[in-house]
This record gives C-alpha cells, sequence and structure tokens, in this order.
C-alpha cells in the first residue's frame, strides 16, 4: 500500500467471491460470479474506490459441499489476501465459515443465506465480520404466513421441506409459527432429502389425503419444481402453491405449466423497470438470459454494497471496511435502499414481493411492506 | 500462506491415517470397502459430541472415537465377512450409507443434516504429523509380524490359506477391525481440523476416494498409500481454480493407473527398501 | 387402503425403471464377474443425446430415442474397449476392473458437467404424463408407458438370450467365460455385444428419468439403488434383478409413504443387508466362489 502511493501506481484489492460452480447449486453460483465480475468491471471503471484502487474478483468453486467452502475460504484469506468475501448463497456454508472470517478479522457480505444464524451465532450475538444484503427467514416466513392467510385466505396448508437444509428448516419453522397466529391450521408436513431425492410421489400422496389448499414449499428451485411436476401428475388439483426466495426461472423448463398459479416470496421481480438495464448489461456481456435472476441482482449490489464501505473506509483494511459496512445508512442500489441494522448486521425495513406465476413468467404481483403485517 | 499450506499438510496426513487403515484391509487382506467413510464418520462425531458436550480432553476423546469404530467395526463384520467380493463391496456400500444416514437422523445428538459446528481446533500440525509417524510405525511393525504374513495369506490364496490351518475369519475380521481403528482416529482428527461437521462429509464419494488413492499408491505397499494421498490431496487444491476439470482428470488418472500400471505407483514395494537396495549394491561394490 | 394402493402403484413404477438400469448391470456381471460403475454413465449420456437430439430434429422423438440408446451403447463397448480390456486380458483380479470402472464413473460424468454444464435440463414434453383416474385413484399416462416399454424390453432382451445363437453363446458364458472361448466363442465381439446392450437399456432408463424427473450430470446417482436392487435379487441373475428392483421401488414408496421419508434410504440398505445375511448370493442368485 504505502509503496504504491509512493510510486503513484495502481493498486489492486482482491475481494474473494464464495460460489458453487459445479454440483448441485451450481447454476446459482455461476450466475452470481457473473454478475458480480460485471459490477467490478464498472466500479473499476467509475473509479468509486479510494486511491485509485482497482478491485480484483477472485472466485472460488465449494461443489456445493460446506466442507470444500471451509478450504476454500481459507485459500482466500490466507494465500489470496483478500480484504472481504462476498458470497455465498447458502445459509449452511455461511454458518460454517463464519468462525473463520469472524478469528481472521475478513468482512463477508452473504447474498441471499437468509438464515438468521448467519450473522448472528447461537448465543445471540452478532458476529462482527458477518453481513448480509437480504431479509431474514424469520421474516421471510411470516410475509408467507401472512400472505397465504390473510390475503389469499387460504388456512388449511400442507409443508414438504427438506430436512437436509438450514434454510428450509428455518422457513418452515417461522412459517409455522406465524402461520398459527394468523389463524391457519397445517394439515401435512412431510420432509425429505435435497439432493438426493428426487421422487415426492410418497409424500404427495400423503399430502394429497390431508386435503390442504395451499402448500408449502420452503426449497430450492430442483427440488420445488419436481414437486409441483409430480403433484400434477398425481392429479393433485385445486391447491395453491407457495415458496420462497429459493424460485428461478429455471423451474419452468422443469415444471412446464404445473407451476402456472403459483406464489413466491422473493427479494426481487424480475419486472422491476429499475432492474432492466442490469438484465440488459448481462445479456450482453454474456449471451445468456439471467435465469437465477435473484442471484444475479443480490450478487451485483453486494460487490456496490463493498464498494461504497471501501470508499467511506478510505482505505482497504480490512476492520475499517467492517466498520464502514456496519454503518451503511440509506445507500441507495439498484434493488432496494439498504440500512444496516449494527445489532444484527441485516439489512433494515427490507421489502417483500410477492410474484405469481402467469403465462409462463413470474410476474410482479404485490408488494409486502414490514409494517403492514 | 505458510497457515494454508499448514493446512494442506494437516489435511494430508489425515487422509494418510484413513487410507493406511483401508490399504491394510484391501491392499493387504484382499478385501475390498467402500464404506469406510463411515468409520471415519463415527470417529469424527464421537469426538466432536465428547469435546464439546462432555468437556472429555480431545486426545481421549480421539482414542475413544477409534474405539467406538472398531465395536461398530467388530458388530458389522462378523457376519458380513462371510460374503464374498462383490457382495462385501455392496454390502459396505449399504452399511457405510446406513451409518450415515443413522447420523443424519439422530437429531437430538448430533444435529442432523444441519451439521454440528464450533468443535475445538485441536489438530494442528504437531499433532497431525505425530498420529502419522505413530501409526505408520505401528502398521509397518503389524506388517513384519506374523499378522502380516497370515493377512497376505488371505489375500494372496483365500483357500490354500485355510488348507495351510489359517484361521482365515478371524484374520479378515482383525484386519477390518484394524482398519476401522484407523479411519475412526482420522475422523476424530479431521473434526478437531474442520471444527465443523456435516454428515454429507463421510458419504460415498469419501469411501469411494480411500480406497482409490490406496489401489493408486499401490496395493501392498503402505509408503506407496502415503505417497498416493500425498498427490491426490494435492492435485485436488492445486486445481481448485479449474474445479470441473478437476474431476476429470482424477477419473482419468485412476483409469489410466489400472490400464497401464495396475500395481499402482509403488506396486508392492516400500520406499525404503528402494533406499536399502542401493545401499546393498553399494556394499557389495565396496 | 386406497393410499396403500396408490402407493405400490408408485411403488412398482419406479421399480421398474430401477429393473432397466438393474438387469444392464447383473448382464454385465454374469459375464465379466465385477460391478461396473460406469453403468450410471451411460445412463447419463443417453438422457444427454436423447435431448441435444430432440433440440435438434424439432422434437422427434423416434429419431432422438434411436439416437440415444445406439449412442449409449456405442458409449458402453468404448469404455469397455478403453478401459476394460486391457485390464481383463492382463490379469483375473476383477478388483482392477472395479477402481476403473469408477474413474470411467468419474470421467463420464465430469465430460457432461464441462461439455453440457451444471443446469437442470427438461425434456421437452413428448411423452405423455396426464393422469388417468379409477376411482380414487391416480394411475398417471407414463407410468404406463414406463410399464408397456420395460416389460417389451425385457422380454425382447430374453428372447435374445434364449433364441438367438449369441444369446446362446452369452449364456454359455455367464457360465464359464474361458470354455466359452474354448468352444470358439469370440470373446471379445460376446462382450461387446453385451455392454452395447447394458448400454442401451442404461439409456432407455435414462430417458425415462430426465423425463419424469430432471435431466443433470449426476443423474447417474440413482444407480447405486439399482445395484443394491441386482445384490438383493442376486447378482448375475437377470430375473432376480427385475424381483429386487420391484422389492426396493415398492419397499422406498412405501416407507415415505407410511413411516417417514427420512427412513426411505434406511429400509433400502436395511434390506440389503438382510438379504445377504439371509442369503449370501441374494434371493436368486447362483454361489460364487472368491476369485479375488
Amino acid at each position: 500500500m504505502l509503496f504504491a502511493s509512493l510510486s503513484g501506481a495502481q493498486t489492486v484489492v482482491k475481494v474473494g467471491y464464495l460460489a458453487a460452480l459445479t454440483g448441485d447449486w451450481a447454476a446459482y453460483g455461476q450466475t452470481e460470479v457473473k454478475a458480480a465480475q460485471l459490477a467490478v468491471e464498472e466500479i473499476n471503471a467509475a473509479g468509486i474506490l479510494p486511491g485509485g484502487l482497482k478491485i480484483e474478483l477472485v472466485p472460488y468453486d465449494f461443489r456445493s459441499r460446506q466442507e470444500d467452502a471451509v478450504n476454500a475460504v481459507r485459500r482466500m484469506i490466507e494465500q489470496d489476501k483478500v480484504v472481504a468475501i462476498v458470497g455465498s448463497n447458502s445459509s449452511g456454508v455461511n454458518i460454517a465459515v463464519a468462525p473463520l472470517v469472524n478469528r481472521a478479522g475478513i468482512p463477508q457480505i452473504g447474498t441471499v443465506s437468509t438464515n438468521p444464524r448467519v450473522t448472528v451465532d447461537e448465543n445471540g450475538k452478532v458476529r462482527p465480520y458477518s453481513f448480509r444484503i437480504c431479509f431474514t427467514d424469520p421474516y421471510q416466513g411470516k410475509v408467507l404466513a401472512y400472505y397465504a392467510a390473510k390475503k389469499l385466505n387460504l388456512k388449511k396448508a400442507a409443508i414438504l421441506y427438506d430436512v437436509s437444509s438450514d434454510y428450509s428448516q428455518g422457513l418452515r419453522e417461522f412459517f409455522i409459527q406465524n402461520y398459527k397466529k394468523y389463524g391457519g391450521e397445517i394439515v401435512a408436513d412431510l420432509a425429505f432429502r435435497g439432493g438426493v431425492d428426487v421422487d415426492f410421489r410418497a409424500q404427495l400422496t400423503e399430502i394429497a389425503k390431508a386435503k390442504p389448499n395451499v402448500i408449502i414449499l420452503p426449497n430450492m428451485g430442483k427440488e420445488m419444481a419436481l414437486i409441483i411436476k409430480q403433484a400434477k401428475e398425481l392429479g393433485i388439483k385445486d391447491v395453491v402453491f407457495m415458496g420462497g426466495d429459493g424460485y428461478a426461472d429455471f423451474m419452468w423448463d422443469i415444471a412446464g405449466d404445473a407451476l402456472e398459479g403459483s406464489y413466491w416470496v422473493n427479494h426481487v421481480s424480475p419486472e422491476d423497470p429499475a432492474l432492466q438495464p442490469f438484465f440488459e448489461k448481462y445479456k450482453k456481456k454474456y449471451n445468456d438470459e439471467c435465469k437465477e435472476f435473484v442471484n444475479g441482482i443480490l450478487g451485483y449490489d453486494a460487490m456496490y454494497l463493498l464498494a461504497d464501505a471501501i470508499r467511506r473506509a478510505g482505505s482497504a483494511n480490512p476492520k475499517a471496511i467492517r466498520d464502514a459496512l456496519e454503518n451503511t445508512k440509506n445507500l441507495k442500489l439498484l434493488h432496494a435502499v439498504i440500512t444496516i441494522d449494527p445489532n444484527t448486521h441485516d439489512p433494515l425495513n427490507k421489502d417483500a414481493v410477492i410474484l405469481l406465476c402467469k403465462g409462463r413468467k413470474a410476474i410482479f404481483h404485490d408488494r409486502v411492506r414490514p409494517e403492514e403485517q | 500462506m505458510l497457515v494454508y499450506l499448514e493446512g494442506i499438510i494437516i489435511l494430508m496426513c489425515i487422509n494418510s491415517i484413513a487410507a493406511m487403515g483401508v490399504s491394510l484391509l484391501t491392499g493387504f487382506t484382499g478385501i475390498f470397502t467402500l464404506g469406510h467413510a463411515a468409520y471415519m464418520a463415527i470417529g469424527a462425531y464421537t469426538t466432536g459430541i465428547l469435546t464439546m458436550k462432555h468437556d472429555v480432553h480431545w486426545l481421549l476423546a480421539v482414542m475413544i472415537g477409534g474405539i467406538l469404530a472398531v465395536a461398530v467395526a467388530y458388530l458389522i463384520g462378523v457376519p458380513t465377512l462371510k460374503l464374498m467380493g462383490d457382495y462385501f463391496a455392496i454390502a459396505s456400500i449399504g452399511l457405510g450409507e446406513t451409518v450415515r444416514l443413522i447420523i443424519e437422523n439422530w437429531e437430538s445428538l448430533t444435529r442432523g443434516a444441519r451439521g454440528l459446528p464450533g468443535i475445538d481446533s485441536f489438530t494442528t500440525l504437531p499433532v497431525a504429523l505425530g498420529f502419522l509417524l505413530t501409526l505408520t510405525i505401528v502398521t509397518s511393525n503389524i506388517l513384519k509380524s506374523s499378522y502380516g504374513r497370515a493377512f497376505k495369506a488371505c489375500r494372496d490364496d483365500y483357500l490354500v490359506a485355510s488348507l495351510l490351518g489359517f484361521d482365515t475369519a478371524k484374520y479378515r475380521i482383525l484386519s477390518l477391525c484394524i482398519s476401522a481403528f484407523y479411519c475412526g482416529i482420522a475422523g476424530g482428527l479431521f473434526a478437531g481440523f474442520m471444527t465443523f461437521l456435516q454428515p454429507t462429509m463421510f458419504d460415498l464419494q469419501k469411501s469411494t476416494e480411500l480406497t482409490a488413492v490406496v489401489v493408486f499408491g499401490g496395493l501392498g505397499s503402505l509408503s506407496g498409500t502415503i505417497l498416493g494421498t500425498a498427490i491426490i490431496t494435492l492435485v485436488t487444491e492445486l486445481f481448485r481454480p479449474i474445479s470441473q476439470y478437476r474431476m476429470l482428470i482424477y477419473g482419468a488418472v485412476l483409469v489410466l493407473v489400472m490400464v497401464f500400471k495396475p500395481e499402482g505407483l509403488m506396486g508392492e514395494k516400500e520406499l525404503w527398501s528402494l533406499f536399502k537396495r542401493r545401499d546393498e549394491t553399494w556394499r557389495k561394490r565396496s | 387402503m386406497e393410499s396403500f394402493i396408490q402407493q405400490l402403484i408408485n411403488g412398482l413404477s419406479l421399480g421398474s425403471v430401477y429393473a432397466l438400469i438393474a438387469v444392464g448391470y447383473s448382464l454385465v456381471y454374469s459375464i465379466l464377474l465385477f460391478s461396473n460403475f460406469a453403468h450410471g454413465g451411460f445412463l447419463v449420456t443417453g438422457g444427454y443425446i436423447c435431448y441435444y437430439a430432440l433440440i435438434s430434429t424439432g422434437n422427434n422423438i423416434w429419431i432422438s430415442g434411436l439416437l440415444a440408446l445406439c449412442g449409449a451403447g456405442l458409449t458402453a463397448i468404448i469404455t469397455e474397449r478403453l478401459a476394460y480390456k486391457p485390464i481383463r486380458e492382463r490379469t483375473s483380479v476383477t478388483l482392477y476392473l472395479l477402481i476403473a470402472s469408477m474413474g470411467m464413473s468419474i470421467v463420464i460424468e465430469n465430460f457432461w458437467v464441462i461439455m453440457a454444464g451444471g443446469r437442470f435440463r427438461a425434456i421437452p414434453p413428448v411423452l405423455p404424463t396426464y393422469p388417468f383416474k379409477m376411482g380414487n385413484l391416480t394411475i398417471s399416462s407414463f407410468d404406463l408407458l414406463v410399464f408397456g416399454i420395460t416389460i417389451l424390453l425385457l422380454f425382447g432382451l430374453e428372447f435374445f438370450l434364449q433364441k438367438t445363437k449369441w444369446g446362446l453363446a452369452i449364456r454359455a458364458a455367464a457360465y464359464d467365460l474361458r470354455v466359452a472361448a474354448l468352444m470358439g466363442v469370440n470373446v471379445n465381439k460376446l462382450i461387446s455385444i453385451v455392454f452395447f446392450l447394458a448400454g442401451l437399456l442404461a439409456a432407455v432408463s435414462g430417458i425415462f428419468l430426465s423425463v419424469r424427473y430432471t435431466l443433470y450430470p449426476q443423474l447417474g446417482f440413482i444407480t447405486i439403488k439399482a445395484f443394491v436392487a441386482a445384490v438383493v435379487g442376486g447378482l448375475g441373475s437377470l430375473r432376480g434383478a427385475v424381483l429386487g428392483s420391484l422389492i426396493l421401488g415398492t419397499a422406498e414408496m412405501l416407507t415415505a409413504g407410511f413411516i417417514s421419508s427420512q427412513l426411505r434410504d434406511i429400509v433400502v440398505f436395511g434390506l440389503l443387508v438382510l438379504t445377504l445375511l439371509l442369503r449370501p448370493t441374494g434371493l436368486l442368485g447362483k454361489a460364487v466362489s472368491e476369485k479375488v
């Protein structure tokens, strides 16, 4: 740093990006890295960082496996000397690497990792170096329960969740808590093992017997699409499917028309006019649709959140970046205005959007504000 | 950088200890297994739970983990080791997966699929190296003893061995128990290295890797096993940035070794025997 | 009762897909006496060839299906020639074949990861999947199709083995490969035919699985269950493979439906171990002697 400023040469700040580029979640991870790369080019071109610093992205694959993520983060911190890490999109992975980044004092921003324990440890203490840009599962579960019971007036729910996922278990828990408060009744609560199970007909047969009017799916895209497809094959009708932010456009390829009429709680709507420039830039650069739009947008905005913190910190010192991140106030990003809560490191007061599947795409249906529930 | 390198070396030691166990079973006794990650899982979870919830000293916990793995291996081994060839291999897949599924479903004890975080980081470089060195010496002494000869007899000709009066069933079970102990210890050290455990860490892929490394290094060569593990661990880390090709290369190497050098890197030779021989020729010359 | 019958139907439909995989795997085992772990790779290859052929032929299922079947069959022959032939000609240790087949399985899976990417693909809706209602029972038309084609293929295979010259040679080789060779059977050609058949059956199940679920490089992982089914039925016995598959599929669905879906796989593997303890050669298997 010192020599660089003396010689006036540009210096490079390395930022790690943790993503699954192979394995079951590869589709999400590849989109995030591409979107982040796009943001980095813009940030460097605009000269947002202080002292002519430029960001260099160091993306590592964790093969959709947590133990690989631990090794990847070690490598980023110790060998590449990154000043911050963005990603991953998985709550389980971020909880697993949280002790590492906090011991090393390197700030990390999760993209779509919604489990509360990503930023707050088991004892309720905030993890000093862990942040996130998305809303949390307690909030998401509450919105899901509120919308099903109050807005759509569906009071008999069946749940089919993934027992091997932190995200899925958390979302289910918070949904149940709130759904009962809003006067709903859980008529069936069944599980499967994500990544291994592809056949859900046994569970769906049991669910059909309980005659629910809404089926809640707090899972990842592949499993949700397969469940909806198989439900149709079993002739399950007159029931609404609802889920969380695991929704992705590739589900149409798997489930086809069976998706029509399902509702999804999400962070952003792909139809939001403010987001269209991003989608155009993405398509132009990669010649590919941004099908995992949530990951794309949040990966892109997380880079801008970090760049803003480095700008306000005035240097690329990890501790200074952390302090600046904690004090982020009313930062206008592409998808929302972000204020970080210092007590939880979650963004404050984010709206949730409700998407409705109609005409082979997810259209914007409604917006839910935190204060209205 | 140094810390990262240290991490790789520790991982290498851990993998070598587990592979040594499998080598004893597959390389020296000729029993093919595809489920030994289960014994690592037993060792790892035992260590993790004992150190975290019951404040047991880690060294004791690692040992208890090893012993528990032996107990499970004995219970499993007595009935299943009667099975031959591929039947045992497929049964070992079944047993390995069953152990993993039990860990996954026993949430009150293991926290299930969500994983067990916050284990003490006790596996330092000296600890890992110390364990590896001790266990290597133990293994090479076992192999030199009459037990070692009996294991090899079971491998080379099962029928003749039984006709010669070897109690082959006993030696097969003994070999399985020793290998389970090694994997249990390796699992315990793995828990102290990772500080976080999840049932998926011990899936079929891990079991396959253990067996593949043993074959790669040379069936019936202890130093070959350690060398093989070192090479595979290094390659896995070095190729991280091109992970898609990483697995392709790994698979291709396995096939090529089997086609061109099925005896593996070292065959049945040991590194130290290579030096010894050179030593002898030098003496003759002088 | 109704939901019991419904779960039984679900189980039989799953079991028939297992059967297609298990029969090919068992056929290879009966000749070469080793577990070909690359079998899952043939299945995935069939699925991907079908997927790309459908896209480029404008959803012609006949041409695409034929291409997929032949492509996977050829992949199986090539795999055998490249990886197994040099080993089996040099040594009788089946362990080396086993490891080589694991290597091939990793190679084929990751070949598709690189070629097609990790995204989940769906075969265009060329096969009917609408449900039939019979009282309170639901049968998917696709299940009926799977049943029908599976039965047709298995009878075709049986006919081939019983009534043709090569079928006779394969049955002879399953008794004793060396003796068959001494009687003038061209062993290499015979093994290629066996692998082609195994690849072909795997491709059919690959297409079925891609239609029912989704196509991705790790789809071949399902073959582990089929291997278990083959062992339960008795390695090397084709009827055993079918029987084991139906038992396994049904057991899985009944467990998931009536006990708990988390215990599904524990039941599968428990069934395997139990069968082997009671009958070490599986339900219909012939006695094996240790060759290692």
